[in-house]
């Protein structure tokens, strides 16, 4: 709690200097970024790759409060949306736009782009993506309707507290209607502060100030630069040599924040969440995890401490499927995680049960069961497969790593080729429905276990309508339970993430519970 | 080119002593550089063979308590970031290096020997077709073309070997063909020729016994390339897997990220990989000097 | 010499054309393609959607027909475009090719300055300390993997300098460029000026053998004029040698070098393309590396024949 109250004091500390200190118009941005983005199409892709360089040329609909340290459902303000209401109990939806916005190739902004972009990502009409990997977000949406250029109105199956939570999102930009889905994934066109300039393909991505923003006399920034760095290694090293003025977020760990900040001490490091957690995919229709009292032995063998003490120097939370409190609004309180089979502390008591039930089914010390362990080619879904293995041998597995090519994985999982695979994943918003509609339905894109149960799925559409914020998170606190006594996915750790970025950097303000939804930088400048 | 005659450089250095000893003082002067990289060889085979025995401490066993432990007390050369002892990782990861350099040698240079041997004796269009195929094969780089084959393989100690063994076996066979082609111009094959000796004889009696000097030559000059190969692949992610403990992947990225902080983890599968390599290099010049008599100097 | 130089042209659109199949084909064997490698970077799974992909790239074509269409475009000047960046080949692989080409070439030079006179020093001064000394040093070059030797600069750079040398594609000054590719430049050409002093030094060793040499020394020229006049033209030839040796191998140093210094040049781009299936850039880069290569192969041997006119080729 501590730890968790000092950051809050730097993010506000933050928000009071930018009040403080005039804002300083001009210079270049240089932040390191990790990776070549698959495209440049925030719509078309589901990682901080793409969000967080390219967030800057959009506007959302409406956004999070960017001076809240939290992003809650509470604190959403107004974006190209100047107001909202909701009527007909929650089931319709109408926003009244901004007026005298202009896309960046000059063209109007109306009603019809906002229809336009949602009429894609739920699928009801082919947009000519490649990949649409949030249409689960957008299920209860029935319609879209327009009413003259300054007013959409969205229809819904059901009342849906979250679907203003999702559109607050850096994940859910307002695209052009015009221009078409192969020139948003190489070069988009937006309403944001900032411009598209160049993508140069595992080199560098350029954005430049967009003079005629319709937020007046922003942003500070003249323009902002990209450079990928793969090696993590060089990237630090370039940081602190001050060739970058901030690193893509989350990218760090908190160890190599502190090594940065033992060289420089006046850098600025945040340690928080990454919205990442590794988890165990179990193929339950297969021996030998179709028996349930091995895949309880799974559950039992792990010491989630241990994890997060190798990983991360203890720094990675535990918890369940929603993100652990303080920082996240949903996750389990600590008395209620006790009451969750295999959160309990004492984890040699917990593998003296998965011995003894592995005894009962014919093994011991000199008879180990032999178990093919499934991971990616990814460094940290290496390291902790790694941990793995070496927890089932506690309860005489004796687990091989079979690593794949990252083009084959999901081919492997959907084929349930697999005994149990170690997987890493990350979910953009800090919200039930976000999580348990995207990986926990029957009929999800990315439920890659096939974990079906319609019991449950009831409890979901429940707690998505449920308004009441108390109550609706006692249902969620049930659903993380069952899901984790099921072993649908059992979660092992929930990662945590650093970002550095040089004093001279200003006006830059996160979110302790998602690191997707605040790379606008319109109020961000530099001081020098 | 003849066959090998120890003897011709034992009587320029006078009266030898008969015994094991002495041959092994002979050689530390004559070939000095070479018996230190048959001593640095030998360590590398013993410490991969007897790993098990030689090691302090369990190579894949995590301890949240060592993480980055500084080199001394129990983890003579430091901890990684999981806790895992250095020393005892680089003398398992021996295991894989030998593996992956014997496998590699072996195979490249036995198919390599074997299409060199069968083009330089049969010729035609069975020559002319397999160099085609070598130019196409030398055309194209080394480390790209192992890139490619563990792409398509997937990542594992046996697609490792398979992968950098492909490339090598251009090269052994040029050499080993160009080498048959002179020998049968060679006046004892001739002569064996006309005495009537059928062609496959000729080959095995000898064609092939000339050209093993040049093949050991040439397959010891390999495994120090394909150590390093090897650590390549590994380093740009590919090759041998975890949680097996291979050199080039312990130097990749996440080791990287501690140059500052856990130098050790830079620094010592760094140096292990260049003296084994040393060694390895140190031996196949003495071999050439001991084998290859138009080489010596 | 005319007649050979027609039918070395005539092999090497031979091996290239080999090359364009081999490539082809391994590209193609290589399980996943570039609908897995989108749909996983978004963590998706429907097959149905993939399918579109696939069906959009023409990868569901029959392999002769798609071997066709490359060929033909590339006898056309048009090389197709990037499935992942959705740009003509053309324009991502041409403004990278400077910097590999630039990188190469100062290794190259920095291996040439180095290995000569170590290799003749090392040779003139045969069996001294010394000559073990440089004999040791070279080998050692030899050994060392040069992502190593990347990283140990880096290391050393950071602790003096506090700074690293990294690319920069408008550095500041033209002391900011000569380290920012020199210092790579070092650690790739390392090894092969390990390699040209090793061939420096014997076939230096050989000429001073040489009854030539013998008979100039005995003639009473000094030493030095006949070492410097008589052997030092015999350098050139390991020099080519080397050169021609390692274009192929030199690659490798590259990409794992470019992979170190974070260089923005065509080798480490050949690895990522590989890495996202992007089949035309693959393709089309991998012909281009043939090209150089067959092409320095060619003036390599070329090269000896004018210098060393005991050469004849043919066969």
């Amino acid at each position: 709690m501590a730890t968790w109250l000092g950051r809050l004091a730097l993010v506000l500390a933050l928000c009071a200097t930018s009040i403080a200190y005039a804002q300083k118009q001009g210079g270049t941005l240089r932040v390191t970024h990790r990776d070549n983005p698959p495209s440049a199409s925030i719509h078309e892709e589901a990682t901080i790759s793409t969000d967080m360089p390219f967030m800057a040329v959009f506007n959302n609909l409406v956004i999070f409060d960017p001076d809240s340290p939290q992003n809650r459902p509470d604190r959403i303000v107004p974006d190209l949306a100047t107001s909202w209401t909701l009527t007909n109990e929650g089931r319709t939806l109408t926003f009244q736009l901004r007026d005298g916005v202009k896309w960046h190739d000059g063209k109007p902004f109306s009603s019809a782009d906002v229809k336009c972009t949602w009429d894609v990502v739920t699928g009801h009409v082919d947009g000519k993506m490649r990949k649409n990997p949030r249409k689960s977000w957008w299920f209860n949406i029935k319609d879209i309707t327009v009413n003259g250029p300054r007013e959409v109105t969205f229809h819904l199956n059901e009342p849906q507290p979250s679907l203003l939570v999702m559109m607050a999102g850096g994940f859910s930009p307002v695209y052009p209607c015009h221009v078409p889905a192969s020139q948003m994934r190489t070069a988009p066109i937006g309403t944001g502060p900032f411009k598209f300039a160049e993508f140069k393909q595992n080199e560098s991505i350029r954005l430049v100030r967009n003079p005629d923003y319709w937020k007046p006399g922003k942003p500070y920034i003249d323009a902002i630069e990209y450079t990928i760095i793969p090696s993590r290694a060089t990237a630090i090293l370039a940081l602190v040599s001050g060739r970058y003025d901030l690193t893509l977020t989350g990218e760090l760990s908190p160890e190599n924040a502190k090594e940065i900040q033992a060289q420089v001490p006046q850098m600025d490091c945040i340690v928080q969440p990454s919205n990442t957690q590794g988890n165990l995919l179990i193929n339950r229709d297969k021996p030998p995890f179709d028996d349930p009292r091995l895949r309880r032995v799974l559950g039992l063998s792990i010491d989630r401490r241990a994890f997060s003490e190798i990983l991360s120097r203890g720094i990675n939370k535990i918890g369940g499927a929603m993100l652990a409190p303080p920082e996240g609004l949903w996750g389990w309180s600590a008395e209620f995680m006790e009451t969750v089979p295999g959160y309990g502390g004492d984890v040699e008591k917990s593998r003296d049960e998965g011995r003894k039930i592995m005894r009962e089914l014919g093994y011991g010390p000199d008879k180990m069961m032999p178990l093919k362990v499934t991971t990616r080619n990814v460094a940290s879904y290496r390291d902790s497969s790694v941990i793995l293995i070496d927890h089932l041998k506690s309860v005489y597995i004796q687990g091989e790593l079979e690593v794949l090519d990252s083009s084959v994985w999901y081919a492997r999982l959907l084929r349930k080729d697999y005994a149990v695979g170690m997987n890493v994943q990350g979910t953009g918003i800090d919200d039930p429905d976000v999580q348990f509609f995207e990986n926990y339905t029957c009929s999800s894109e990315r439920n890659y276990t096939g974990y079906c149960n319609p019991e449950l799925e009831k409890l979901y559409a429940l707690q998505s309508r449920t308004t009441d914020f108390e109550a609706r998170r006692k249902i969620v606190w049930d659903i993380d339970k069952k899901l984790q006594e099921d072993g649908a996915r059992p979660v092992i750790y929930q990662s945590q993430g650093a970002t550095c970025w040089w004093p001279h950097v200003k006006g830059l303000k996160m979110a302790v519970n998602s690191i997707y939804n605040h790379w606008r930088f319109d109020e961000a400048w530099i001081e020098r | 080119m003849s066959t090998p005659s120890p003897a011709a450089g034992a009587t320029r250095e006078g009266p030898i002593t008969p015994g094991l000893l002495s041959d092994i003082f002979y050689l530390m002067r004559r070939y000095p550089l070479g018996v230190a990289g048959a001593i640095i060889m030998s360590g590398f085979v013993f410490a991969a063979v007897f790993a098990t025995w030689v090691a302090p401490l369990d190579p894949f066993t995590t301890n949240a308590r060592a993480s980055l432990a500084k080199p001394g007390g129990v983890y003579l050369m430091g901890a990684d970031m999981m806790g895992r002892d250095v020393l005892s990782r680089l003398i398992h990861g021996a295991r894989i290096s030998l593996a992956v350099a014997l496998g590699a040698t072996l195979i490249g240079s036995g198919l390599g020997a074997a299409i060199g041997l069968a083009c330089g004796y049969l010729g035609g269009w069975f020559d002319l077709i397999v160099q085609r195929i070598t130019e196409v094969m030398q055309a194209l780089p080394l480390l790209v073309m192992a890139l490619v084959i563990t792409a398509s393989l997937g990542p594992s100690l046996q697609n490792t070997i398979i992968a950098i063994a492909i490339p090598l076996i251009p090269t052994v066979s040029r050499v080993i063909r160009s080498n048959v082609l002179s020998l049968r111009e060679m006046p004892y094959v001739e002569a064996a020729k006309a005495t009537g000796m059928s062609e496959w004889r000729i080959a095995i009696i000898h064609v092939l016994p000339n050209t093993l000097a040049p093949l050991i030559v040439l397959a010891t000059a390999q495994l120090g390339s394909t150590i390093l190969t090897e650590a390549s692949l590994s380093f740009l992610g590919l090759g041998v897997p975890e949680p097996y403990p291979s050199w080039g992947r312990m130097l990749s990225e996440s080791a990287a990220e501690y140059v500052r902080t856990a130098p050790w983890l830079v620094i010592y599968p760094g140096l292990v990989i260049s003296l084994v390599v040393f060694g390895s290099n140190l031996l196949g010049d003495a071999l050439r000097d001991a084998l290859d008599p138009r080489q010596r100097d | 010499m005319l007649s050979y130089l027609i039918r070395r042209l005539l092999l090497m659109v031979l091996t290239l054309f080999g090359v364009s199949i081999a490539i082809f084909l391994l590209l193609r064997i290589v399980p996943g393609n570039i609908a897995d490698i989108l749909f996983d970077s978004a963590g998706l799974i429907d097959p149905a959607e993939k399918k579109k992909i696939v069906a959009d790239l023409g990868l569901d074509l029959p392999l002769p027909l798609q071997y066709w269409q490359w060929i033909s475009g590339l006898f056309r000047g048009d090389l197709g475009f990037s499935y992942v960046s959705e740009k003509p080949v053309i324009d991502e692989i041409l403004p990278r090719i400077p910097i590999t080409a630039r990188l190469a070439a100062l290794a190259m030079a920095f291996a040439i300055c180095l290995g000569v006179p170590l290799g003749v020093i090392s040779a003139v001064r045969q069996n001294s300390g010394l000559d073990y000394a440089l004999r040791v040093v070279s080998l050692s070059g030899l050994s060392m993997p040069s992502f190593w030797l990347g990283l140990l600069i880096l290391m050393l750079f950071v602790n003096a300098f506090g700074t690293i040398p990294i690319y920069d594609r408008n550095p500041a000054t033209w002391g900011a460029w000569f380290t920012m590719l020199a210092v790579p430049a070092a650690a790739v050409g390392f090894r092969s000026s390990a390699l040209i002093m090793r061939l420096t030094r014997s076939s230096m060793l050989e000429v001073l053998r040489q009854d030539y040499v013998r008979t100039a020394k005995s003639k009473g020229l000094s030493d030095n004029a006949v070492t410097y006049d008589h052997a030092l033209r015999n350098a050139v030839l390991p020099v080519i040698t080397t050169i021609g040796v390692e274009t192929a191998f030199l690659f490798g140093g590259l990409i794992v070098t470019e992979t170190v210094f974070n260089i923005p040049g065509v080798a480490r781009f050949l690895v990522e393309a590989i890495r996202w299936r992007d089949y035309p850039m693959v393709q089309n880069l991998v012909m281009f590396i043939a090209v150089v290569v067959v092409t320095v192969n060619l003036i390599v041997d070329l090269a000896y024949m004018i210098v060393d006119p005991r050469i004849r080729y043919s066969e």
